[in-house]
Order: C-alpha cells, then structure tokens, then sequence
C-alpha cells in the first residue's frame, strides 16, 4: 500500500521511480529522499479537456504530482486522515476533501444530477457539494480528509442508509444515492429537528461518515 | 478515560461503565467521537441536528428543553435555556455526533445529573429532563444562569472539548474547579461560587483563576482539558 496512517491525522507515501502519486496542493509536511513535487496545472490526471470539466464543475482543488523515490509525510489543516484502498471498485469523494492518491487510480467527474434527476441537484445545493463530484476508479489507495475522524457504515439491500448530508465523507460500491426530505409542517414555522435532509443511500457498498456537521 | 483517571489528590476515580446493558436503547461509542444507539421502537432524547447517520425506520421530532408541557413552557422563557432537543424514535441503529466533541457515557441509577445545555448530546427518552438555576456561576461561565438536569433511570451521553476526566468528591476531599473547565457533575453535591478577586485583579495582574466553583459533598465531577471563553478567564 501507497499510504501508511502514522497516526489519525497524517499518512506516510512511499514513492518509487515510475509511480506518481497526486496530492492536494501544499499538503506536504515533511518528505526524504529524492522527490520533486510539480504543480498540477490540470487538477489531475486527463488532458485538457478533463480540466474543463473540472473548471466547469467547480472540482478543480489544486493538485500536484509527487514523483521521485523517497517518502513524504501529507497532512492537511489538522484534519483527520482516513486511507481507503481501492481494488477495481469506484469511490465516490468531494474534491477538497481528497489528500493524496494514487496515479494508477482514474480520477473523473460525475455530475449528481443525473442520479436521481431533479432532487440530485438540489442535493449537492442543500449539503453545499456542488453538482458534480470527483470519483476515483481502479487498484490504489486513497487518503480522504475529515473533521473529527470517519466510521464506516455498510450498505446492504435490505437495510439502506440515511446520512447527515453535512457529515457525509465518500461511499464506494454500487451504491444510489437520493436526497430525502422530512419536511412537515414544523420545519417551516422554525420548530424542525434539524434534520430536514438526509442522503439516502441504497444498494452494497460502504459510506464513511464523520463525526461532525462541520464541512470543510 | 479508559482506565486511568486520577483526582487532584490521588485518590482513584470510579468510570461508569463504556456499555451500559439496559431494556430500552442501548448507547454505545463508536470510538471516542461517535455515538451509536440501536433502537427497537422505543425513543431517545438528542441534540437538534446532532445525528450523522442512521439504517432503519427513525423519526425526528423537535421538542423543547425546560422541561414538558405548560410549565415547562413558562420555565423555559423564564430561564431563556436553549437547549433544543429532538426526539428520534423508530427501528434501526442511529449516530449521533456534534462538532468531533469527545463523548462521554454516563449511567443514572435515579439521581440527577446537572449537564450544561451545550455539553448535553442525548439521553434515554424515559429520562426526565429540566432547567434548573445555578446561582451566580452560570454567568461567569458564559453560559447563562441555568443547567440542564436530567434524572431518572438509564443512559445519558455528555460531550466535552477533548476527554473528559471523573472526578470523585467526598467529604473529606471537597473539589474546585474552573467555570470553564466543568462539564456536568451527578450525586448529592453542593456548590458554592468563590471570587479570588483581590486589588491585583483590578490592576490586570490576576493569576487568570479569579473564579472558581467549589464542590462539597459526594458525587461526581465531569471536567474537560479545554476552557471554554468566560469573564472569569480574562482576570
């Protein structure tokens, strides 16, 4: 594995000759060894193309390329660090809260709308992600950020999940997501729980929460 | 928290314990962050807004804090506590978290526990909950003059700003502690407000410990290693 948890709030990478990894911009704490660390003017992996779409998407958190032999240590804002390894399957993520990942992963663009149609979009307005969202696909590891460190919930047929669109980290698997509603009568006169949205997810896969509301 | 927690003079805390068995929702942490509470149609008490996630059947109501009905009511204007507290109930596991605060359990075996409302993150439903007044500490702590008490028999869950520690009072060894620092306490406990205020303060040389809260009695005191913000910490 490309990535080692030293402890909850940073990861050690080892990088080898031929292996690239990306990683937010500035994520960098400390690193040995001969590593050189180019800015990404694309985002990421693709052609131009690819960055349009990501321009377009407001996906587009810098990255840079971290080649060389040698280890680097990431972490970021003192958030905590989750590594998620990835074998063939996709993993679903924002992307200001991707660290670093691997380059033999295929990162790309999925527009949310087009799951789930009109309350897709008014999901990623209601839990501020945007549209669009960035997935990562293929054999690799991943290290994904969050306020207050992650659990996993598993998805299964029988028993979907429901999340707090706010606490909501990534999922990975063949998972569908929707945005429910609970609106009665008493969130509009002010007396609502507080939990008016909440991000169905149904199908096999995992969902990783966080332990706050808070985004980053 | 787990094992090794000390008073100021050396005598050994009790910890209630993490997983707590008990006929109606069971609470138990997910880590030191998370709590989760699986639920057969019966109903928790919980923070508005503090659950992250849930599988199964659940339902979310807002209810009020102060206490039920009419004079609950009247308390809460008089009293101005906001603790907004929802009611979840259904079939399934459901998580709860609030701003990565640490989260700690506490069993009640009918006494009372006195929670400030924003270190309150839930409670079994069968638990009664009310305001009560603090005297003159509410205000140095920044807090307002009131607590949330909550009494009965079950699983309460207090957040605090890092791990909290249990402290035990007993007669012969009565507890200060800071205004900022304190969390909840439970037991038959009586507390007392102390100024350290001397001319020094007026000056701005105070030793930033000019307030303080005094427990007497025999009980416990949660305490958290962070300080909130308090006019008692600025002399």
């Amino acid at each position: 594995m490309a990535f080692e948890e030293i402890n909850s709030k940073m990861v050690r990478a080892t990088v080898a000759p031929g292996q690239r990894l990306f990683s937010q911009r500035g994520a960098m704490l400390a690193y040995r060894g001969e590593v050189s660390f180019t800015p990404n003017l694309r985002g990421g992996q693709g052609g131009v193309m690819s960055m349009i779409g990501r321009r377009v998407a407001n996906e587009d958190t810098p990255l840079m390329t971290v080649e060389g032999s040698g280890t680097v240590f990431f972490g970021h804002g003192g958030h905590h660090v989750q590594v998620i390894n990835l074998s063939g399957d996709t993993l679903y993520v924002e992307a200001d809260r991707l660290l670093a990942f691997e380059g033999t992963l295929e990162q790309s663009t999925v527009f949310l709308g087009s799951q789930g149609g009109v309350m897709g979009m008014v999901r990623g307005q209601v839990s501020g992600q945007g549209l669009f969202t960035t997935s990562l696909k293929g054999h690799g590891s991943v290290a994904v950020m969050a306020h207050g460190g992650v659990f996993e919930v598993p998805i299964t047929p029988q028993r979907p999940v429901r999340v707090d669109p706010q606490a909501y980290v990534a999922h990975h698997g063949d998972v569908r997501n929707k945005l429910s509603t609970a609106l009665g009568w008493r969130d509009m006169v002010g007396r609502g729980s507080g939990e008016a949205f909440q991000l169905e997810l149904s199908g096999s896969g995992t969902v990783f929460v966080q332990a706050s509301e808070e985004k980053l | 928290m787990d094992s090794g927690s000390f008073s100021a003079r050396g005598t050994c805390s009790v910890h209630p314990w993490r997983v707590y068995f008990h006929h109606v929702a069971m609470f138990r942490l997910q880590g030191s962050k998370v709590l989760a509470v699986d639920m057969t149609g019966d109903a928790v008490k919980a923070k508005n807004g503090s659950m992250v996630a849930y599988d199964g059947e659940m339902a979310f109501k807002k209810l009020s804090g102060g206490g039920e009905g009419i004079r609950g009511m009247v308390t809460r204007r008089i009293t101005g506590e906001q603790m907004t507290v929802m009611e979840v109930k259904g079939h399934g596991t459901c998580w709860f978290a609030d701003r990565a605060s640490e989260i700690n359990l506490v069993g009640l075996q009918g006494d009372k526990l006195y929670v400030e409302s924003s270190n309150f993150l839930a409670a079994d439903a069968g638990l009664r909950t009310g305001t009560s007044f603090t005297g003159t500490r509410g205000a140095s702590q920044g807090n307002g003059l009131f607590t949330t008490t909550i009494e009965g028999h079950g699983q309460a869950a207090i957040m605090s700003d890092g791990p909290a520690v249990v402290l035990r009072v007993s007669a012969q060894y009565p507890l200060t502690v800071d205004p900022g620092a304190y969390v909840a306490h439970q037991g038959n406990l009586r507390q007392s407000f102390q100024s350290g205020v001397t001319f020094r303060t007026l000056f701005g040389e105070g030793g930033g410990e000019a307030f303080q809260i005094r427990f007497e009695g025999d009980g416990l005191v949660y305490v958290q290693p962070s300080e909130r913000n308090t006019i008692a910490g600025d002399v």
